[in-house]
């Protein structure tokens, strides 16, 4: 993989670029942290701040027309802009010693002339004389200052200029006016700054401005001589500097431009939920008193786009920057153990996939495509924990085999419709698929097509597995005649729609809605519609389902936020329970109404939290709300059912599933042991098997005292533990049931 | 419920009680070993609940995360 890969998934990130006021700042001052420090009393490290970036703080807190202000975010929100010059004038008054600063590093011997002592003369030769370059500046006036000579204040301009120049010593020499260029040959470079209208040595038109170089290898030039304002020029005078030290130290000038890191001045940000402020005026003439510049800093919004960052509970609980994330995606295809580690794993497979980060990014960051590139490539790699999708791809082997379901009506070979119910609908209540084909059968003359999408292996990352089953479901659906598939799941809809594009599709909820004119009325009065994920982009779901619940006289409000995952996505369950606990409890609480729901898994998800929710098609279908959850090994059980019914009662066909000889066994086991395994996702159709071949084989542990026994089962990744005892023929009351991942090697 | 450590489990196979034996274990490429319950005669080795959900569970995700 290469960096440019996993870095183009965050590339419009803005999330910690430089704020808008700071693109439209001629030095670029990064004036959010400035802010901070002055609305915390930070007077010493403001004014370095302001000082290192504008080279020349009292002569730009005098004549800076302040552009910024025009880019303050508080003009968003209809405030006036953040008064900067004002601030920056507090940070002068009122840090207890102003103070130059320079490198502590030997002499240089290479000499440079600077011809023009004006604001962008100086601002050069400063900063070449504080790297110890020698420098001589000549002007043709008494002093330095240029312009800015004949201003009122131009006695603290004095000051400041020498205070700055009394720890970078140049050579001045006043009242020399240079008229040819041969008077500098002694030079190894030469920086012309003589004002507006100010002679150029015939170079101007040969000046480049980005280098500020001309046609003359040594020769530089800027400031207003070139057009620029005092303050460009000051800021001009320092980037030039860096380009001459470049020449002398390698005979080429050139500078790490990076004026592309600021160009985004018109960025305008989303400030939901900011309180208008007023701007501070100063009581007194002589500018704000220490807390006045406190309080008028505080305004600022300190604005940077962290709208994923503070929404989303995956990336709220990591606290790792997009762009961060975008560079371990890929330095985590490079880990070269013990040497180097994974920097991403958790988060990698924490996420919810579930598109909300793009929905709310102004620029449409997609965080969650990136993390599946990364599980994907980390599959790919095969550095990928297998144990975290073991389940759900023993889940989906099932049911695209034992539990899978292919035809067209009876008698028919060929459908203009198929029912596509997903594999969970069915396994969680199988009236859901019965009744809602026997109406689609009725209105539709529609065939059924059992089996599974392919999302637990999309989510696992594992390509293969999911390319060698779609193209199963491509050739299954062309034998039916190519018909409009109708999906209950809109998970299985996306998935479709991103693997097989040229299969069409419509909502059940959508053909139930067209067919359906008054509903039965249900025990719910009032509820809100809790939108799916993977309904996101699909509005004709979304609506059709409002329409159902409102045909069975339903009044219902809307959540704040639609579409948000209940959890369930991107399978994080084991990877991260303690977030899929605090997800799906955040979900359930989000409205103290009940929930209608259209997804199998968000109703389990709420379901096992007690929260009062209803699947539409009960509401449809006037089947009984708050059906409690069925246990794993159910849920297989559920599915097979369903499929011996519909092929006994629609197609007259005879099913017998696939028999264990571990089948005949019973266990017994407690409603907290039976939520825990649910939770832990242990199936007790996997402890039976567990249990028989210990009881066949003898190869187990027991304790003679009390009867107990405890055998394990080694599943591809997992190994299965069972503690139980024997309490009639065939009849086993279990006590205990865990895991582990990892694997004992026998004998060492 | 009885905790399995304190119980007096037997070997179902060689009928004999268990020992403590170094034994190496090996998850997602790493290798390391430690001392458990073991059948002395036959080498099968006894994972107590409390190890599998406390310090293999905390090994697992550290090694999951590397």
């Amino acid at each position: 993989m290469k960096i440019e890969e996993a870095a183009s998934y965050t590339e419009k990130c803005f999330h910690g670029s430089p704020a808008s006021c700071t693109c439209a700042c001629p030095f670029h001052l990064d004036i959010r942290s400035l802010l901070e420090k002055v609305s915390k009393g930070k007077w010493a490290s403001a004014y370095k701040l302001l000082r290192n970036e504008t080279i020349f703080p009292v002569i730009v807190s005098a004549l800076c027309d302040q552009p910024c202000s025009n880019h303050c975010q508080r003009t968003q929100i209809g405030d006036q802009a953040i008064s900067i010059r004002d601030l920056e004038d507090a940070c002068i008054r009122y840090v207890k010693k102003r103070k130059a600063d320079a490198y502590n590093i030997p002499p240089k011997t290479a000499k440079v002339a600077v011809v023009g002592a004006g604001l962008a003369g100086l601002s050069c030769a400063l900063n070449l004389a504080r790297k110890k370059f020698q420098v001589t500046v000549f002007d043709k006036e008494l002093g330095w200052g240029g312009s800015i000579r004949v201003h009122l204040r131009f006695k603290e301009f004095n000051e400041e200029i020498s205070l700055m120049f009394s720890v970078a010593k140049a050579d001045f020499q006043f009242k020399s006016e240079i008229t040819s260029l041969a008077q500098l040959e002694e030079f190894d470079a030469i920086y012309i700054a003589t004002g507006s209208g100010g002679d150029s040595f015939g170079l101007l038109e040969s000046w480049d401005h980005e280098l500020q170089t001309t046609s003359e290898k040594k020769v530089f030039l800027g400031g207003s001589l070139c057009g620029v304002s005092q303050m460009e020029g000051i800021a001009q005078g320092a980037q030039v500097s860096k380009v001459i030290e470049a020449y002398i130290q390698t005979g080429k000038a050139s500078y790490i431009n990076k004026e592309n890191n600021f160009k985004e001045c018109g960025r305008k940000l989303d400030h939901d939920g900011a309180l208008s402020l007023a701007r501070v005026e100063a009581k007194s003439t002589d500018g704000y008193s220490e807390a006045e510049a406190r309080e008028e800093a505080s305004r600022c919004l300190q604005c940077d786009c962290d709208k994923c960052l503070t929404s989303c509970e995956m990336l709220k609980r990591f606290g790792k920057a997009p762009q961060k994330m975008a560079i371990e995606v890929y330095t985590d295809t490079h880990v070269n153990p013990p040497l180097s580690t994974h920097t991403l794993a958790r988060e990698t497979y924490s996420c919810n996939l579930c598109g909300h980060c793009k929905s709310i990014c102004p620029e449409a960051v997609d965080i969650g495509a990136m993390l599946q590139f990364s599980r994907t490539a980390r599959f790919k790699d095969n550095s990928y924990p297998a144990a975290l999708h073991d389940f759900w791809l023993r889940e989906m082997d099932y049911a695209v085999s034992q539990g899978a379901f292919v035809s067209a009506p009876k008698g028919k070979k060929t459908c203009q419709y198929a029912f596509f119910p997903g594999c969970q609908l069915g396994a969680s209540n199988p009236e859901h698929v019965l009744e809602s084909y026997d109406f689609l059968n009725e209105h539709y003359d529609a065939g059924i097509f059992i089996s599974c999408c392919g999302a637990p292996a999309f989510w696992a990352g594992d390509e293969e597995r999911l390319g060698v089953h779609i193209e199963k479901l491509r050739q299954e659906w062309f034998e039916m005649g190519r018909p409009k598939l109708v999906f209950a799941c809109a998970t299985c809809e996306n998935i479709f729609s991103m693997m097989l594009p040229e299969i069409k599709s419509i909502s059940l909820y959508e053909l139930l809605d067209r067919q359906s004119h008054v509903l039965s009325k249900c025990d719910l009065t009032e509820a809100v519609v809790f939108d799916p994920c993977a309904a996101r982009d699909d509005d004709e779901m979304q609506s059709s389902v409002r329409r159902l619940a409102d045909k069975a006289d339903i009044s219902l409000e809307e959540l704040q936020e639609k579409n948000r995952c209940c959890g369930y996505g991107g399978l994080i369950r084991l990877a991260n329970p303690s977030l899929y606990d605090e997800i799906s409890q955040v979900r359930a609480e989000a409205s103290e109404k009940p929930y209608i729901v259209y997804c199998a898994n968000c109703r389990e998800v709420f379901a096992a939290r007690d929260k009062e929710c209803a699947h539409v098609l009960d509401i449809v279908f006037g089947l009984s709300i708050n059906a409690s959850i069925p246990s794993l090994a159910k849920k297989r059980e559920n599915s097979l059912e369903l499929k011996k019914k519909l092929m006994r009662e629609k197609w007259e066909m005879d099913f017998e599933a696939e028999t264990h000889e571990w089948d005949k066994l019973s266990l017994i086991i407690g409603d907290e042991l039976q939520k825990m395994m649910d939770q832990k996702l242990i199936s007790s159709a996997d402890l039976q098997e567990a249990i028989w071949l210990a009881e066949e084989s003898g190869d187990k542990f027991y304790d003679e005292s009390d009867g107990m026994s405890l055998c394990s089962m080694i599943k591809p990744v997992i190994t299965y533990w069972v503690e139980y005892r024997k309490t009639g023929p065939d009849t086993y009351e279990v006590y205990s049931a865990y895991y582990h991942r990892m694997h004992f090697v026998k004998g060492e | 419920m009885v905790m399995a450590e304190e119980k007096l489990w037997k070997c179902g196979k060689c009928k004999e009680d268990l020992v403590k034996k170094r034994t190496a274990f090996s998850y997602l490429g790493h290798t390391f070993s430690t001392e458990v319950m073991c059948c002395p005669k036959c080498g099968k080795v006894f994972i107590p609940k409390e190890l599998a959900e406390g310090k293999m569970a905390a090994v697992e995700q550290e090694l999951e995360d590397k």
